[in-house]
């Protein structure tokens, strides 16, 4: 469904990424891991375009995703979730409009849109919280927000950049909960850039280590923490260990 | 960034434009005009309608009330129909305005100005406010009959009058005024005063100085028509003053001690430099010692060869009763004794006039007690003498019996010889006792010399001199002491270091002004001469190096008070409206643009970098930034008739470019960009122009786009 090669992005003097070669099959849940820095997010970033890479391409179903053009793009945008880091949720929106706004936007009429942005919101476990605004809820609920808002358009594809990563230990379960439902119910097709490895343990299909800009290793998550071959699967290895 | 626009936030752009340039003139223009019509109404409150009053008079707070009465009598005595209002007071003056009927406005009712208000009671002086007219300032004196005559006949000129030292045009109406001006204008051109003056103490001949000034501007300009009229403006205010002030001066001087200095052949000393003498002190001043305090310091005010003059200006040579006479040295302000210049004479006028006038008093009051002894002696030497014409008489009676004794003696015989004796040694003592009763004198001469005494002149003399006595003691002598006493006193208690004072505050008011009697003016008819040109030719023919020409306007237009003021108030308009332009573009800038100018720097920040070096180096958001606060700031100038008096157009343009370069520059300082929200509308396939509508805008300061914003904005 995804192919991605020679991807390639440098900020001034900075590589981030050098050349990134994935291929994703449809409904296959990815979870990339690696040390800060390595450039897990630039890459999910440059699927659905929020970073411009500087090389290489994306095919999504055959399709090349560099060369859409404006209006193609933004509709290409509203059939990839995307669910970042720190939730990037519109503070003056009520939670309902938050989840709903883009799709009044993007034509669909306000009624149907609501129904959907409740619907989504349900999935996440947040009914009754639809006339609340974000600065009322916590990190968890903000981010299961931020989950709903990407699920409502019915994605193709749902990138996650460390969903969990800036929440307080006792709200990531929650989320994790969430998602791992999402992923083993939906199977909407998911590429998770995360840290933690019990999840990749138990939802990914395959986990991409990435290191320096680059993919050193990929495969079941069985094999990448029994049988190491890179460096850092062998650092993950050891953390599991202990 | 381009791009950014082109999905449709460009329209909403400029209609932002267009909206902040129309509010921003209308509300600066709209503020601006507020004042304008609140100031107007001010003014108009206190100096009537157009028209409506001729005059303000200035009366004293206090009699007000009279002045009222005194106003509304004139009025009903001489000027049926006239106004009288009184309007504001300022600083202890009312202010009454005036306004004649329209029959009696005419140059004869202006021209007799100060005798009709004469008994205006606390009247200090009145503006003439008549209008329409036009006023010309500092009309010269010499030629204010003439333009008077002129400006009378221009067209849509009613009359023209003067008032102290301005003219006043009165017009038909108010559409002549330009023209009339303009006219104005023109005639006084035709007139020029040149003036020639010289530096304070020299003293001209007014009539020759001038004759040989004309003499060299005629060479000048042939066709020139030149007259003296130095003199045409004496008896001016300004020109008693100061001939009061050099009067007072000369006065001051003339009661201060006189130094006068003989310069050692050596010593050069000029005027205004300061010697210091022993005067009273006991020390003398010994050269490079510092000076005691009651050395007496003199300034020089005039060297003449060897010979110098001064003043004192600090201590006092006061109890010195006759003239000083000292050696002088130099002083310079270290307080150090200097070289010795020369000899000093010092002399206290004031010592000496005292002196004098206790003098005669003194004899002034012998002279009273002598004529009382005088009289006293004439009456006794008159009794004297009439004893004396008595005793001469009965001498005489004596005389006659004595020789007929003699003779009876003679005839009786010899045996009668001794008798004889004794009688006539008789005789002869009881003579001598006679004489002695008389005059004490008298004895020495003898019978035979008192028979000599002329005792009828003796007497007449005697009457004269009584007669001259009575004369004297006729005079009230009491009341001349008085009177004289009265001068010693009121001779002012000023001490030499006081004089100095006050003689250096005269030259100091006075310096650089002009004395009459040391300026010529020349009024050129006909011609234009250059001042410059011909000030060395003056000074040529004057062998004067010192004076100095300048060229006087017979007079200069403006118009009438109510125009001038109103122009002012254009001018607060106009600047008001400027400023208020220049803040509210600042304003809208920060509140409306710096979001958009921050929103851009962002997405920017998030593309590829850009290849050209040109949009590398020059941020194309500054840039924006620069077009789009030159274009608001110069539109909205524009519109409100904004004008800052000495700022031009271009720097208007250039006002507009720095603040909207700087915040383009600055944008994130005032509206910091949500990124994380704009990141989120991207990601849910947002557009440029919904990301602004729902996400950049509604976040950002309230302010004209906010405002714009609510019809577009959906949630
Ligand atoms: N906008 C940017 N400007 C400059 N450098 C950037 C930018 N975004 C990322 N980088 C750099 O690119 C490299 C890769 O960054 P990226 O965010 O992809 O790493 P990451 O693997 O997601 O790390 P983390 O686990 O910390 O999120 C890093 O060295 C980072 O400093
Ligand atoms: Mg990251």
């Amino acid at each position: 469904m995804l192919k991605i090669k020679g991807l390639k992005k440098q900020y001034g003097k900075q590589i981030a990424i050098d050349g990134v070669d994935l291929e994703v099959k449809r409904g296959e849940t990815i979870v990339i891991m690696g040390p800060s820095g390595c450039g897990k997010s630039t890459t999910i970033r440059c699927i659905n375009r929020l970073t411009e890479p500087d090389a290489g391409e994306i095919l999504l179903d055959g399709q090349s995703v560099l060369s859409l053009k404006d209006e193609e793009l933004r509709r290409f945008r509203r059939t990839i979730g995307f669910v970042f880091q720190q939730f990037n949720l519109i503070a003056r929106l009520t939670v309902l409009d938050n989840v709903m706004f883009h799709l009044v936007l993007a034509g669909i009429p306000r009624a149907e849109a609501e129904a959907r942005a409740k619907q989504a919101l349900a999935k996440v476990g947040l009914t009754g919280s639809e006339k609340k605004y974000p600065s009322a809820l916590s990190g968890g609920e903000q981010q299961r927000v931020g989950i709903a808002r990407a699920l409502v358009s019915n994605p193709q594809l749902m990138l996650w950049d460390e969903p969990t990563a800036s929440l307080d230990p006792i709200l990531v379960g929650e989320v994790l909960e969430v998602m791992e439902e999402l992923v083993q119910t939906t199977k909407t097709t998911s590429i998770i850039v995360t840290h933690e490895v019990g999840f990749a343990l138990k939802a990914a299909d395959r986990i991409v280590l990435m290191d320096r800009g680059r993919i050193v290793e990929s495969g079941a998550p069985q094999v990448i923490f029994n049988d190491p071959q890179s460096e850092i699967g062998k650092k993950y290895q050891r953390l599991i260990a202990c | 960034m381009f791009k950014f626009f082109r999905d449709g936030f460009y329209r909403d752009y400029i209609i932002l434009i267009l909206v902040t340039i129309i509010v921003g003139a209308a509300v600066s223009s709209g503020v601006a005009w507020a004042v304008d019509s609140y100031f107007g109404d001010t003014i108009q409150d206190v100096i009537g309608d157009n028209g409506e009053y001729d005059l303000i008079l200035h009366v004293r707070e206090a009699s007000k009330e009279a002045a009222l009465r005194e106003l509304e009598r004139i009025a009903d005595q001489q000027f049926k129909g006239a106004v009288i209002n009184q309007t504001i007071s300022v600083a202890g003056q009312a202010n009454f305005l005036f306004g004649f009927p329209q029959e009696a406005k005419t140059e004869d009712t202006f021209s007799r100005l100060p005798s009709i208000f004469n008994g205006v009671p606390g009247l200090s002086s009145y503006t003439v406010i008549v209008e329409p007219s036009v006023l010309v300032r500092g009309v010269h004196p010499s030629v204010s009959q003439t333009l008077q005559q002129r400006f009378s006949q221009l067209d849509g000129v009613d009359f023209a009058f003067k008032d102290g030292k301005n003219m006043l045009v009165v017009l038909e109406s108010a559409e002549h005024s330009k023209a009339v001006m303009n006219e104005i204008r023109e005639i006084l051109k035709e007139y020029q005063v040149l003036e020639v003056r010289f530096p304070i103490g020299f003293e001209v001949d007014v009539q020759k100085t001038a004759h040989a000034v004309m003499e060299v501007l005629k060479e000048q300009a042939k066709s020139a028509k030149l007259s003296n009229v130095s003199s045409a403006e004496y008896g001016e205010e300004l020109d008693a003053l100061m001939k009061t002030l050099v009067e007072m001066r000369h006065f001051l001087l003339s009661y201060a001690s006189k130094v006068k200095i003989t310069l050692n052949h050596n010593s050069n000393l000029v005027v205004g430099e300061q010697i210091i003498v022993q005067g009273m002190s006991e020390q003398a001043p010994i050269k490079g010692e510092s000076i005691a305090p009651d050395h007496v310091v003199i300034e020089v005010l005039d060297v003449q060869g060897n010979q110098a003059q001064g003043m004192i200006v600090s201590g006092s040579i006061a109890e010195a009763g006759e003239v000083l006479v000292q050696a002088g040295y130099k002083y310079h302000s270290d307080d150090l004794v200097g070289e010795p210049v020369g000899e000093v004479q010092l002399e206290n006028e004031r010592y000496r006039l005292n002196y004098a006038i206790s003098e005669s008093l003194r004899l002034l009051e012998e002279l009273d007690e002598l004529s009382v002894e005088a009289a006293v002696a004439v009456e006794r030497a008159d009794a004297v003498l009439t004893t004396f014409q008595e005793a001469l008489m009965q001498l005489e009676v004596l005389q006659v019996q004595m020789r007929q004794l003699n003779e009876g003696l003679a005839e009786n015989g010899a045996q009668s010889t001794s008798e004889q004796l004794i009688i006539s040694l008789f005789l002869n003592g009881l003579l001598k006792n006679i004489a002695k009763s008389g005059s004490e004198g008298a004895a020495e001469y003898g019978l035979d010399s008192l028979e000599n005494l002329d005792v009828a002149s003796m007497r007449s003399s005697l009457g004269s001199i009584s007669e001259q006595i009575s004369n004297v003691q006729e005079i009230d002598v009491q009341a001349i002491i008085n009177q004289i006493v009265d001068i010693r006193d009121s001779l002012p208690e000023l001490d030499d270091e006081e004089i100095g004072k006050s003689v250096r505050l005269v030259d100091n008011y006075i310096g650089g002004q002009v004395i009459p009697g040391e300026r010529i003016q020349i009024l050129v008819e006909n011609a234009t001469i250059d001042e410059e040109k011909v000030e060395p030719l003056i000074r040529e023919q004057l062998d004067n190096q010192y004076l100095n020409t300048y060229t006087i306007s017979v007079g200069t237009v403006n118009p009438d008070t109510r125009t001038e003021v109103f122009r002012i108030l254009k001018e607060v308009r106009a600047t008001i409206a400027g400023i208020l332009s220049i803040v509210f573009v600042g304003v809208f800038l920060m509140l409306d643009h710096a979001s958009i100018f921050s929103t851009l720097k962002w997405i920017r920040a998030n593309k590829k970098a850009s290849k050209n070096r040109l949009v590398r180096y020059f941020n194309p958001v500054m840039i924006l930034g620069v077009i789009v606060g030159t274009a608001l700031l110069t539109a909205t100038y524009t519109l409100s008739r904004a004008a800052i008096p000495y700022v031009s157009m271009s720097t208007v343009l250039i006002i507009g470019a720095v603040l909207g370069g700087l915040i383009g520059m600055f944008s994130e300082k005032f509206s910091p960009v949500h990124a994380d929200e704009i990141m989120a509308g991207l990601s849910l396939g947002l557009s440029n122009v919904q990301i602004m509508h729902e996400i950049v805008i509604p976040a950002s300061r309230p302010g004209l786009l906010n405002l714009l914003n609510r019809t577009k904005q959906r949630f």
